[in-house]
């Protein structure tokens, strides 16, 4: 067994562009999901409108393909409905922070047994390539012609700060890690969330000089700070580059949960 | 084991030959018929879950399988007596 046998093998191949990283991104969750021993009857897996949200449709259980950004909300239904099921949401960045970001903190608040991937690839790629609220300062997008001037979303400062039992960041190059991160994300009763970023090569690659995807790979791992180093340099008191992104395990407590089964 | 590459599914981004500890994978040359050039496979009897998988029992490495986007890699058994090159590495 692999996880290759929980994907729709008439449904293959899938609809993502060349490169692009969402498929990297649901091979992580398959295996860590393949790695829990759940029944396939017993998993559902749910998403919302994007990119990344067409992943349910590739997989070999049952799922929901639900409203923009009501991913989380119709996965809550779910599980009160039948806490003995197992919900794992996918969602993109622009489905999660900008119209869903409300039911996200809820979710978060109310630590409701789900386990949500991520995949942020800074960018509305589905619909040409708008600006989302996490595109980094100075991106170029078609709605930011002159490079975004806003401060984008950390997902997972807002996932910590409104309750998550476990939150975690990885990138489509560390593979294994992620693999792993969402095993512990499954395994943790209450809300996990696991931001995964992706490279986007036909909306952010094009426009931000990553023309080759493994530019944009190469981007992400020479960009990512572990966090045990962030700390380090925290208590060295010397500064932490301004353009690198922290990843690894940011938190895991045990806030009351529920929809756990006792 | 041994290594292969569906055709079918491959569309040529080259995200293997960028992950692969062995540089296995090479970016090909010639298109298919889909107009893709789907990576070669440079001396893959040097593939550590090739060589290793049975003797170990569980997948070993598998980095490319992850990684690939477009879930073209994986590995197939062997028929019996297949004849195989000797790689050494110094």
């Amino acid at each position: 067994m692999s996880f290759e046998d929980w994907y729709r093998a008439d449904r293959l191949p899938h609809i993502f562009c060349a490169g692009c990283g969402n498929g990297t991104i649901i091979n992580c969750t398959l295996a860590a999901v393949e790695q829990m021993n759940w029944k396939r009857e017993e998993t559902v897996f749910v998403s919302g409108i994007g990119c990344s949200s067409r992943a349910p449709g590739y997989i070999l259980t049952d799922s929901l393909h639900t409203t923009h950004g009501r991913a989380i909300a119709f996965a809550t239904g779910v599980k009160m409905a039948n806490p003995d099921l197992h919900v794992v949401v996918f969602t993109g960045d622009g489905d999660l922070a900008a119209i869903g970001g409300n039911h996200f903190i809820h979710g978060c608040r109310r630590n409701i047994d789900l386990t949500v991937v991520c995949m942020n690839n800074q960018i509305y790629g589905m619909t040409g390539g708008q600006g989302s609220p996490t595109t980094p300062k100075g991106a170029l997008s078609t709605t930011t012609p002159y490079g975004c001037a806003e401060t984008p979303f950390d997902l997972c400062d807002l996932a910590i700060a409104a309750g998550a039992n476990y939150v975690s960041r990885w990138t489509s190059y560390h593979v294994k890690e992620l693999e792993k991160a969402v095993k512990v994300g499954l395994e943790t009763p209450g809300f996990s969330f696991i931001e995964a970023l992706v490279q986007c090569p036909t909306a952010f690659g094009r426009r931000n000089k990553f023309r080759q995807v493994a530019d944009h790979i190469e981007f992400l791992k020479t960009h990512s700070l572990l966090r045990a180093k962030r700390d380090r340099l925290l208590e060295k008191g010397e500064p932490v580059p301004e353009d690198m992104f922290v990843v690894g395990e940011l938190m895991r407590r045990n806030r009351p949960a529920i929809g756990v089964k006792p | 084991m041994k290594l292969v590459i569906d055709e079918n599914r491959c569309k040529g981004c080259n995200l293997c030959t960028k992950v692969c500890p062995y540089h296995i994978f090479r970016e090909g040359k010639k298109l298919n018929r889909k107009g893709i050039a789907v990576p070669e496979l440079d001396r893959p009897e040097r593939c550590t879950n090739c060589r290793l998988r049975n003797l170990y029992g569980r997948q070993l490495c598998g980095v490319c399988q992850l990684t690939c986007p477009d879930q073209a890699i994986h590995w197939i058994d062997e028929e019996p007596y297949e004849p195989h090159k000797v790689a050494i590495e110094y």
